[in-house]
């Protein structure tokens, strides 16, 4: 199996709410440059382009078709991925697998969104919104039936179904919420490509209004217009183009099926059943040789747009023990300097451009292993290896890289 | 049993959504100068290339292109298609008369600019038919300050 | 490359203007199918590649309720939003990699009966430029291109007559095909009402619904699933710039490029000589030419002299898309992978009627964009080499 490396990682200056000063293109096009700036690599290096984001945010359909001639992809191959919340991520997975097949030795993997022009509520609810209005148009009561309209209507309705059975399984209390969205502010605040990066204390959190228990405006994340861009190479190319490389050692993605209609995993029960989350670590530590991940997995970036999750997804993943997380958050073991920093950058909780949060991930655990972090979440200890998670669809998609320092051995 | 009174084959399921975009900053320069009549392009300085609408980067040359040139407003037409019919939301209906389009060369520009055609008959549309802009007046800050083309007699 | 890949099996639906079902239940059955001619259950795929798109599908992220027919839940699944032929392409490179052995590609739209192909294609302009002035919309800018070619090579509307009329005839011979007429000439295809001069109704791809699965392969899994895996031993794609007014329209560098990635893979020197069937997916007649010229399959600006002198037909020199192609049938992200089905037919020598006598390397073809912007090539092969 070819080893691939991440040699580079290029964001936009900012994410922020709204980038009025530029249109998508000109956005997306300042992470292809960053890129290259930080690989020194220039476009007749790139063999070919995976391009992805969420397109309904922007309602602009395949968009690499429009952005071509602003990332440099003119006469190479393109390829457009799109997964939901996983599209980062999956988008990487696709330059990976280009790599890895021999067919392609240096692969650009470019992911964006630009959610102030579009408006995201409306675009998360279209996930389901056909469903919706059939139950609308033939007399079903959505808003006595609010079971189903949680659900189906917007995320943080159906995260908060998933908060409460988390909260009950695992012992940990609201209040565990507050502390982890309030040491995951607080990383952001450090980091200069967040989009939340106020330093905010539990009080803070405490005092913004629940949306629907648990889940406060204090634990949701935010919506961005921002591009993470990543440069994936093969093991001679990393040799020659690189001072240094993060090796993808691990890669796999898990589908359930989606929570309205869910028979299979449970979900409509539980959603913080999360199998695919087990499944999908279990086969990415496989394929790293990772054995023990407790033990040697160094850092997490996980995909939370819910402050919970960070909690959560540390015990699906098999990273601690069912009731666990909560635990070492109190130890300070989830601290940037403990001994399993957890969203050392902020999360998608501070920074969430959705199409490019699942991509956020892997590119800050490679920025980590490479010590290329710019601002001040660097974490102190040598990291080895690293997790990093991608979440979507229904609540039904997880992905999971595995990233080390070393490639994996033959 | 009671016999069944209605079966839903398929509904309708309208989307309304509205977006904002951002046009950026070459775009807003273009769409401000139409509105005092100019029609502006960049130049690029790798190839030459002399590109309208504008915007930042020339796709062959990977090169961010900054030098404005004004161009026509006056043209000549290099490709043209007479429509006999409009889409209205993805679906055509009859045009009638019918429209006249063509991708246009204006003096000055190497990139042709899709056009409609007016005050002409279809048989005069044609490759080589020389053009000019004609500007909405007053003003209304928006693309279609450059309203249509006409013959330029 | 020690690893290989092949093509070991395909399914399509019957392509439809309204295929009568949900687009849950016509995977289901589709993929059922497939599993059922190989004894296989959803456990025999290692990794699944979707294919669709969210505005067609008119939900956000489109394979949200796809996953639970195509049997991808609890599974490895992901989409490509693009045209079927690149869903194709991923996949072969998720096998080449060596850590899956099996894939399934699954490819769907309901552009027939669901939603309008036109106004997806409007959704891929410029919302700033483009989208506000609506003068280039698929047709207009398509009318453009045929406009071009025509006015470079003296080819005239007649040959566009001919060439839909050809493909109407081979539709025919197409079990599959949505739009056919065994005895279509080129009278009938020219009383078609204009949409943008020079193009006709009958010269655009009809709004269709269908699916198609492909199961692909390992070398070794290949050999064991069937007698005659279909390798793909070449493959490539690129764009061009999305500024039509840029853009020679006559020719495709962007499918010329493809096709030059895809034959230096498999060892094609000489595409007239070595290709025995090609399947493109034109969406407009005029495309036609200049997507086989771009395949090295005819030479530059030959367009008429090929429609008159039936060297395209199917048992022709060079047999171009004795399905149909797009003219019988066009499911928005499904084409591509159509192609590369029907290039599977002809392979297996399961065409029936559209069979190609002695075909052994075949070349399939998908689209993306305004008049092709973007282009990939597959060359298929009996041989395994």
């Amino acid at each position: 199996m070819r080893n691939v490396a991440i040699i580079g990682v290029g964001y936009t200056p900012v994410f922020v709410s709204k980038r009025k000063d530029v249109n998508i293109v000109e956005m997306i096009s300042e992470a292809v440059d960053a890129a290259f700036r930080n690989t020194n690599l220039t476009p007749d290096d790139i063999d070919s382009i995976t391009f992805g984001n969420m397109q309904t945010f922007e309602g602009l359909n395949l968009p690499h078709l429009w952005a071509a001639d602003h990332i440099s992809a003119l006469g190479k191959p393109t390829i457009r991925i799109s997964t939901g919340g996983t599209t980062g991520m999956s988008t990487l997975q696709a330059a990976y697998y280009q790599v890895a097949s021999g067919l392609y030795d240096v692969v650009m993997a470019v992911t964006w969104e630009k959610q102030s022009e579009g408006d995201s509520q409306v675009g998360l609810a279209g996930i389901v919104m056909p469903e919706v209005m059939v139950m609308v148009q033939n007399g079903m009561d959505l808003f006595g039936g609010r079971g189903i309209g949680g659900m189906g209507g917007g995320s943080t309705g159906a995260a908060s179904y998933q908060a409460t059975s988390y909260l009950h399984h695992s012992g940990a209390s609201p209040e565990h919420i507050d502390k982890m969205a309030a040491l995951e502010r607080t990383n952001a605040s450090k980091n200069p490509y967040a989009h939340l990066r106020k330093a905010t204390t539990v009080e803070d959190i405490q005092a913004t209004p629940f949306i629907s228990w648990p889940l406060r405006y204090g634990h949701t994340c935010p919506t961005s217009d921002g591009a993470t861009v990543a440069i994936v190479v093969s093991e001679e190319k990393a040799a020659k183009l690189a001072d240094q490389a993060a090796w993808i050692n691990g890669v796999a993605c898990c589908a359930s099926d989606p929570t309205t209609a869910n028979l299979i995993e449970g979900q409509i029960t539980d959603p913080a059943e999360q199998q695919p989350a087990r499944i999908a670590a279990e086969k990415a530590f496989a394929m790293a040789g990772i054995k023990n991940p407790r033990k040697e997995i160094d850092m997490a970036e996980l995909y939370n747009g819910f402050a919970h999750q960070s909690l959560m997804w540390l015990e699906k993943l098999g990273l601690c023990k069912e009731g666990e997380a909560h635990k070492m958050l109190d130890k300070g073991a989830l601290d940037i300097d403990g001994e399993l920093p957890t969203n050392a950058s902020g999360g998608v909780f501070s920074t969430n451009a959705i199409g490019a949060s699942a991509m956020n991930r892997p590119a800050e655990c490679a920025l980590q292993i490479m010590r290329k972090i710019e601002g001040g979440h660097q974490i102190p200890k040598k990291v080895r290896n690293a997790l990093a998670h991608g979440w979507g669809g229904l609540f039904q998609y997880v992905t999971v890289m595995i990233i080390s320092d070393e490639p994996r051995k033959a | 049993m009671a016999a069944q009174e209605r079966i839903v084959a398929s509904v309708v399921v309208p989307f309304d959504y509205t977006y904002n975009y951002r046009v950026g900053p070459y775009l807003e320069r273009y769409i401000q100068e139409l509105g005092v009549k100019k029609i502006m392009a960049v130049k690029c300085e790798g190839c030459g290339n002399v590109v309208v609408p504008p915007r930042k980067i020339c796709g062959e040359c990977k090169r961010v292109m900054d030098e404005w040139v004004e161009v026509g407003p006056a043209g000549t037409v290099e490709n043209y298609t007479v429509g006999h019919v409009t889409l209205n939301k993805g679906l055509a209906e009859p045009a009638d008369p019918p429209v006249m389009l063509a991708l246009i060369k204006l003096d000055g520009a190497t990139s042709l600019l899709a056009g409609e055609v007016r005050r002409t008959e279809p048989a005069e549309l044609k490759n080589g038919l020389r053009v000019k802009a004609i500007f909405a007046d007053p003003a209304e800050n928006n693309l279609s300050d450059l309203d249509h083309f006409e013959p330029a007699g | 490359m020690d690893r290989k890949v092949a093509i070991v099996g395909q399914a399509q639906t019957k392509h439809s203007e309204d295929t009568g079902m949900p687009r849950e239940r016509m995977l289901f059955e589709l993929v059922k199918g497939l599993f059922g001619q190989f004894g296989m259950t959803r456990h025999d795929i290692d990794t699944f590649v979707l294919c669709s798109n969210d505005f067609e599908t008119g939900r956000t992220i489109s394979n949200v309720f796809e996953d639970t027919p195509v049997g991808a839940y609890m599974k490895d699944e992901t989409k490509v939003e693009a045209d079927g032929a690149w869903a194709v392409m991923y996949a072969a490179t998720r096998i080449l990699s060596g850590i899956y052995d099996t894939a399934l590609v699954v490819a769907n739209s309901l552009g027939g009966s669901e939603f309008r192909p036109y106004l997806i294609m409007d959704y891929q302009l410029n919302p700033t430029y483009d989208r506000q002035l609506a003068l280039i919309n698929e047709p207009s800018a398509a009318a453009f291109q045929a406009r071009s070619y025509m006015d470079k090579y003296g080819m005239t509307d007649a040959y566009l007559d001919m060439i839909a009329a050809r493909l109407l005839r081979n539709a025919a011979r197409n079990p599959n095909a949505l739009r056919a007429k065994a005895d279509a000439t080129p009278e009938y295809v020219a009383g078609s009402e204009y949409l943008y001069e020079p193009l006709r109704k009958l010269h655009c791809y009809p709004f269709t619904d269908g699916a198609c699965v492909l199961l692909l392969a390992s070398g070794e899994k290949a050999k064991d699933l069937t007698d005659s895996p279909i390798w793909i031993k070449g493959l490539g794609d690129s764009i061009e710039s999305y500024y039509l007014g840029e853009r020679e329209l006559f020719r495709s560098p962007s499918a010329r490029l493809a096709a030059e990635r895809a034959y230096k893979m498999a060892g094609i020197s000489d595409p007239k000589g070595q290709i025995d069937v090609a399947e493109v997916s034109a969406k407009f007649t005029h495309q036609e030419p200049i997507i086989c010229e771009a395949l090295g399959l005819f030479p530059e600006g030959s367009g008429g002299e090929v429609a008159e002198k039936g060297l395209s037909e199917i048992d022709g020199d060079m047999p171009v898309c004795p399905s149909g192609g797009a003219l019988g049938a066009y499911p928005f992200s499904a084409a591509g992978a159509i192609r590369v089905a029907e290039c599977f037919r002809q392979l297996t020598g399961s065409a029936g009627e559209a069979q190609v006598a002695n075909a052994g390397t075949a070349v399939a073809h998908g689209q993306d964009g305004f008049c092709a912007q973007h282009n990939a090539v597959i060359v298929l092969t009996v041989e395994e080499g």
